[in-house]
């Protein structure tokens, strides 16, 4: 018999002594201990911490009611998983007490309390369910979680992108006087847009959309800030939150032009090293015009401009083409002979709408190793004739 | 423009023809028909025509298709008898060859009256030709040099008798022998002659076929060349710088000036003069006068008077009523073929005395 009272008096000290933990904050587990629901403690006999209402299923959390001197009572549910620092309560003094939940149970809820180490649990006490029924109707908190989505993170210039905001209350009051502060890019028009927003029920899920049309925004990318959404509860009591930030790329607008090069060579002229031909000699030109662009060209005109001692001796040298293609290519060949020496510079020109592109070809024409021998040639020619038509008229009198 | 056919036969023939055409090359030298064109004053056709081939290859000026050999060996070696023969047998070929230069309206035909090809040719031609063409054949004949060879004279005396008869338009007689004189060898006579006679040759051609100042043609030569025995020369003087025209036209009847000696004054038939040089020079009245002066003498005389710039020049042609120089000539060749026969039938005598020694004898072995 004496020993039962002695493990009585040994339990109640160590429930009514205080945990002292070492924590992160250094704070002491001013409760670590299981109560039933209906059940409450008073910290400092004047925080009132009731359990109202366990649940272990999908995720065991418990319900506490907390009330406190100059404080309106709050409900806080505590979730075993948010962890020691989660869940905060701040006293009117500014002090502050942390719950953590341990374990749920059909009925009860294993949980601690961490707080100034000079706190202690200095009641235990039954709630009257008459009370409970009292606090359940006069607690009613709105609280609206709001997730901002565009239609695209990525649009050009004169491009519409859809926004949509949802707004969710998962709160238990509705959510009313709510006003929607969205940020702006410069640049950009929001049509359709409205800074107010109807009440939203507890539980209710609003979604509000406008087109976010890109005028003249200067081409990078944007960050757009959180929407931040304003409410107040029925009690009055104002709220707010914040959705996401959001990126969105504005890129350049593509604009449809044909874009035209030229280009100029000559494989004959390739294969000297010096870029150098014979006089007299003929030699081939390739010519090839592509469309780089991303438009389909109107009619091209070439124009070729040959200095006065080059001449084509075959093909066409201006040619006419109704269209190039993007991505495509007309080429054409022409052959030139070049009559006298020295540096020669054949000059390509192509045409199209108010546009020209041009190319250029070098070369040296030089004159035969035979070109020495022409004056003496020249002067034999006649000398020849005057010889063939003697030998002729010797002939004619030759019998 | 008159279509003239100048045919050279035989050797002497052919080099006449030559120089002929030589001279229509003009101041051209020896080169000159390597570059040059003959510029005849009229539509000349030549052909020369010979039996000597080697004689046809040593003409210079004359074109190939212009000389015509007619094959016999290499000649006819002087025998007039065979030289007809061979006249006879390749006639047909000779006058095809004449036919395909077209018509014509004066015919020169140049033959030596010695040689075998020309001499024997010339008549039998003549006489062909006269059958074919309707044209004046004139035949310039040359007589040899007298000391050449009795075969040569006797030759000239049957060919000149033969070619007079077959009634030719005239015949017009250049003597080598006559000329010799004014050169000093043989080959430069021969070759002055040929030139002479040629510049002659082409000097009346000119003037038949140019418009004149006093008017002389074909029609007048035909006149002057049927005078007399149809036998008559040339004769040609150019003015020197202090000479008038009168001095002129009779220069060309002077000795110096003939291609063969006659007296003009004595035995001229009839006479054509043609005048030639710078207008300045040509007093139509002293010329008339000189030409009536010389018409009481000569007979008929033409005139045709031919301004060119250049210093005054007279031919003169001539038909002869008489020809002694000719008797001359038959009475050598008469002696020539008298000593010809002598000596032959000496010689015949002289050999069968010889082959006598051995009439009554054979040979033995």
């Amino acid at each position: 018999m004496n020993n039962g009272r002695i493990l009585a008096v040994v339990a109640l000290f160590v429930l009514m002594t205080p945990t002292v933990v070492a924590s992160g904050n250094d704070s002491y587990y001013i409760f670590d201990n299981e109560l039933q629901i209906n059940e409450g403690i008073t910290i400092e006999t004047s925080i009132h911490i009731e359990v109202v209402e366990v649940k272990r299923f999908p995720l065991g959390c418990a319900k506490f009611r907390i009330t406190s001197y100059q404080k309106p009572e709050r409900m806080m549910t505590v979730f075993t998983e948010d962890g020691p620092q989660a869940n905060r309560y701040e006293t009117y003094s500014g002090a502050s007490i942390y719950l953590d939940v341990i374990g749920v149970y059909s009925d009860s809820v294993e949980f601690r309390i961490a707080g100034p180490s000079n706190w202690r649990v200095t009641d235990y006490y039954d709630v009257e369910p008459d009370e409970e029924g009292e606090a359940t109707v006069a607690v009613t908190v709105p609280k609206l979680e709001i997730t901002r989505t565009l239609g695209t993170t990525s649009a050009e210039q004169g491009q519409t992108i859809e926004v949509t905001l949802t707004i969710k209350n998962t709160g238990n009051g509705t959510a009313k006087s709510i006003t929607l502060d969205e940020p702006k890019i410069r640049g950009t028009f929001q049509d359709e847009y409205s800074s107010t927003i109807d009440d939203i029920l507890a539980g209710e899920t609003r979604r509000v959309k406008y087109d976010l049309k890109i005028v003249d925004a200067e081409p990078g990318t944007y960050e757009l800030v959180p929407a931040i959404l304003n409410y107040k509860s029925d009690t009055g009591t104002s709220y707010s939150s914040e959705s996401q930030s959001s990126v969105l790329t504005i890129e350049q607008e593509e604009v449809l032009l044909p874009l035209l090069e030229v280009s100029i060579e000559s494989a004959r002229l390739s294969g000297s090293a010096d870029a150098t031909i014979t006089c007299g000699d003929r030699f081939p030109v390739t010519i090839t015009i592509t469309n780089v662009g991303n438009a389909t060209t109107e009619r091209v005109n070439v124009k070729t401009d040959l200095p006065g001692d080059v001449r084509v001796v075959d093909g066409e040298s201006e040619p006419v083409y109704d269209a190039i293609k993007p991505g495509e290519d007309e080429e054409y060949e022409i052959t030139m002979i070049a009559t006298d020496e020295g540096k020669h510079t054949i000059e390509v020109r192509v045409m199209w709408a108010d546009s020209e592109a041009t190319a250029y070809l070098d070369f040296w024409a030089e004159k035969s190793g035979l070109e020495k021998y022409y004056p003496y040639v020249l002067a034999a020619v006649p000398i020849l004739l005057l010889l063939l038509w003697s030998i002729k008229k010797h002939r004619d009198y030759s019998y | 423009m008159l279509n003239i056919l100048i045919l050279g036969l035989g050797q002497c023939g052919n080099r006449i023809l030559d120089a002929v055409n030589h001279e229509a090359f003009g101041r051209g030298g020896t080169f000159a028909k390597y570059y040059s064109r003959q510029k005849f004053p009229a539509t000349v056709k030549t052909i020369a025509i010979n039996t000597a081939i080697n004689d046809l290859k040593g003409l210079e000026y004359t074109l190939a298709k212009d000389r015509l050999h007619v094959p016999h060996l290499h000649g006819v070696g002087a025998n007039r008898t065979v030289g007809k023969h061979v006249f006879n047998e390749n006639k047909e070929m000779i006058l095809s060859e004449i036919d395909k230069r077209g018509t014509f309206d004066l015919i020169f035909i140049f033959t030596s009256t010695a040689g075998g090809s020309g001499s024997s040719f010339a008549p039998l031609l003549v006489e062909e030709l006269k059958k074919t063409y309707t044209a004046p054949i004139i035949c310039i004949a040359v007589l040899p040099f007298r000391e050449e060879g009795s075969i040569f004279l006797q030759n000239t005396a049957f060919c000149l008798r033969e070619l007079i008869d077959m009634k030719p338009g005239g015949v017009l007689l250049v003597d080598n022998q006559y000329l010799k004189k004014y050169a000093g060898d043989i080959k430069s006579a021969y070759d002055r002659i040929n030139i002479t006679t040629a510049r002659r040759v082409l000097f009346l051609i000119e003037a038949l076929n140019s418009e004149m100042l006093m008017v002389t043609d074909l029609g007048d030569l035909k006149t002057v060349m049927n005078g007399g025995v149809g036998v008559g020369t040339m004769g040609f003087y150019e003015a020197s710088k202090d000479s008038n025209i009168k001095s002129t036209i009779l220069g060309s009847f002077k000795p110096s000036g003939l291609l063969f000696p006659a007296n003009v004054y004595t035995d001229g038939a009839r006479a054509m003069l043609i005048i030639k040089g710078d207008k300045k020079y040509l007093d139509l009245d002293l010329i008339t006068k000189t030409v009536e002066e010389l018409s009481r003498d000569v007979g008929q005389v033409f005139k045709g008077v031919l301004v060119k710039k250049e210093r005054p020049k007279v031919l003169s042609l001539f038909t002869l009523n008489s020809v002694p120089e000719l008797d001359k000539l038959y009475a050598a060749a008469a002696d020539a073929i008298r000593f010809e026969m002598d000596k032959r039938d000496k010689s015949k005598k002289q050999l069968n005395t010889a082959f006598s020694h051995i009439d009554d004898l054979e040979p033995i072995y």
